[in-house]
């Protein structure tokens, strides 16, 4: 396990003086400030439309960041052959891609935690309660955020950059598209739309914003299946992904 | 008794062409070991194969037949991996790193437990020691090869596997480099060097495995491999005169002693000749393979 978390903190080392990823920080900065200013404009039930609107940003702010943070990682090692001395002496494959993995994670959930508290003082500061589910409704996007850190490795792997991006935002749009609504894609192979729909991820159920909003109450044992159901299929991608490294001739 | 360090058997590695429709041989059927404590020359001319071949040792490429063992296991071991010391061809490290850090990471990676003076010993070692906190992103091709150098010497490793390593080294750079090699050959460590600077080959290999598109064309003692069986040099002397040399064909060998025998010259020394490697690579290269 050391191999890996050492390999991990030189992994997050690494993305932390890229410049993509403070460009990303800032983007989600200057949309939690825009956040920031719904009461301005007279809406009613603004505490609702801030926390809508807060955690729509971080679920997009997820997605931004497991593409900026993941595409090019092992593009760029194999490029500069960085990680034919790496694999080639002290880790396995396996460990390669697990420090990868890890170093990206922790600053996705950085970004993650420090997206949820800026969005608590918003509410604070304009004078709205704080609902208890916020923190594990973020907890589910963070772990949405893993697991497509681990598509954006699987594609990686077997696709380049410019094509990792558009495939991982497709995955992410199909993922949420109910059984009905995919079979209305391809209406002619009703049955083989709806056994892929459910092959498929189902990232819907990491989106509770609309029934935090609306104060709705959310049972524990919701959160705790679907961190279970994301973490799972996450194991499953990278598994996957591991398997094509694998198989891969690092030329 | 232990195996050989590195043994490579009936290696052949082929690449699928665009599509997939056809392939193209890199490696075909080479076989060849590196004995304990030996420093074996991989040389060929660009193109031969060499970096193919060291990435199958290396267990980053799947060989399409044939076998590659490192002291008999299979070289994707993590246990014989970490015997192993690799300086890549133009290594390309990340740039935001320092020497240090590096040292740190992969000492880390290592399980050594090294400390920070032992670090600092290696990049003395290898010319490094004011740089150890400078990131790499300022430094040359050849400052980048002595990190690499630092990394594969780090765990004092038992063989190491070295892919043009003096490629972007100016000369007096190249003469260290040379010295640490025999000084690791010293301490006991086995060496497999690739290059196509025949002259450090030559220099400082016990033996040379010589490669050309794709195939191993010679391979044995840097001694047996220069001594030419053809032309031999004999050297002879009259009375107080300086000692003369003439080089003959082998045919013309024993009539030429005789001759000079019969001349009244006492004959000194019957030596063959020796050829360079340069010489030896371009005939077994067909002009150097290309």
């Amino acid at each position: 396990m050391k191999p890996v978390m050492t390999f991990a903190l030189m992994t997050l080392r690494n993305l932390l003086r890229r410049r993509a990823i403070w460009g990303i920080s800032i983007v989600i900065l200057i949309s939690l400030f825009g956040i920031g200013q719904i009461p301005s404009y007279g809406v009613s039930n603004e505490g609702r439309f801030i926390l809508d609107f807060g955690l729509f940003g971080l679920e997009i702010g997820a997605l931004l960041l497991a593409i900026g943070l993941a595409s090019n990682i092992y593009p760029r090692d194999r490029e500069r052959k960085t990680v034919m001395p790496i694999i080639a002496v002290p880790l396995s494959r396996g460990q390669y891609l697990m420090g990868r993995f890890v170093g990206a994670a922790i600053v996705e959930a950085a970004a993650m935690l420090v997206g949820c508290i800026g969005l608590m003082i918003i509410l604070i500061i304009n004078g709205h309660a704080v609902p208890a589910d916020m923190l594990p409704a973020t907890g589910l996007l963070l772990v949405e955020g893993w697991f497509l850190l681990a598509v954006v490795f699987f594609f990686s792997f077997w696709t380049s950059p410019p094509l990792n991006a558009p495939l991982t935002v497709l995955l992410f749009i199909v993922s949420q598209m109910s059984v009905a609504g995919f079979i209305k894609l391809f209406p002619q192979a009703p049955g083989l739309m709806r056994t892929l729909r459910l092959l498929l991820p189902h990232m819907d159920v990491f989106h509770i914003k609309d029934p935090i909003a609306h104060g709705i109450d959310i049972p524990g044992l919701y959160f705790f299946l679907a961190m279970l159901y994301g973490l799972a299929y996450m194991a499953f991608m990278l598994s996957i992904a591991l398997a094509i490294f694998r198989s891969k001739d690092l030329k | 008794m232990e195996e050989y360090p590195l043994q490579v058997k009936e290696l052949e590695k082929c690449f699928r062409k665009k599509l997939g429709l056809s392939s193209f041989k890199a490696l075909d059927s080479i076989s060849f070991h590196l004995s304990p404590g030996e420093i074996l020359g991989f040389i060929g001319p660009n193109g031969a194969g060499k970096t193919t071949a060291i990435k199958c040792i290396l267990g980053l490429l799947k060989p399409s037949k044939g076998k590659v063992t490192l002291w008999g296991s299979n070289p994707a071991s993590l246990e014989v991996r970490r015997r192993i010391g690799y300086v890549p061809e133009n290594p390309d490290y990340d740039d935001s790193f320092t020497p240090i850090e590096f040292l740190t990471m992969f000492s880390s990676m290592r399980r050594l437990e090294q400390k920070k003076e032992q670090m600092l010993a290696i990049l003395d070692r290898v010319g490094l020691s004011k740089w150890g906190n400078v990131r790499i992103r300022s430094f040359s091709k050849g400052m980048r090869q002595r990190v690499s150098l630092a990394l594969a010497l780090q765990s004092e490793p038992d063989l190491l596997i070295m892919d043009e390593p003096t490629g972007g080294l100016d000369p007096a750079a190249r003469k260290e480099f040379r010295d640490i090699i025999l000084a690791e050959r010293q301490r006991g460590a086995s060496v497999f060097f690739s290059s196509h600077l025949l002259s450090e080959v030559e220099t400082i290999c016990d033996r040379a495995v010589i490669l050309s598109s794709g195939k191993m064309v010679i391979e044995g003692r840097l001694e047996d491999l220069m001594r030419t069986e053809d032309h031999y040099r004999i050297t002879y002397i009259i009375s107080d005169d300086e000692p003369k040399e003439l080089e003959v064909e082998a045919d013309a060998l024993q009539k030429r002693i005789d001759d000079l025998r019969a001349e009244g010259y006492s004959i000194i020394a019957v030596n063959p000749l020796y050829r360079s490697l340069e010489e030896v690579f371009l005939s077994a290269t067909d002009g150097g393979g290309r």
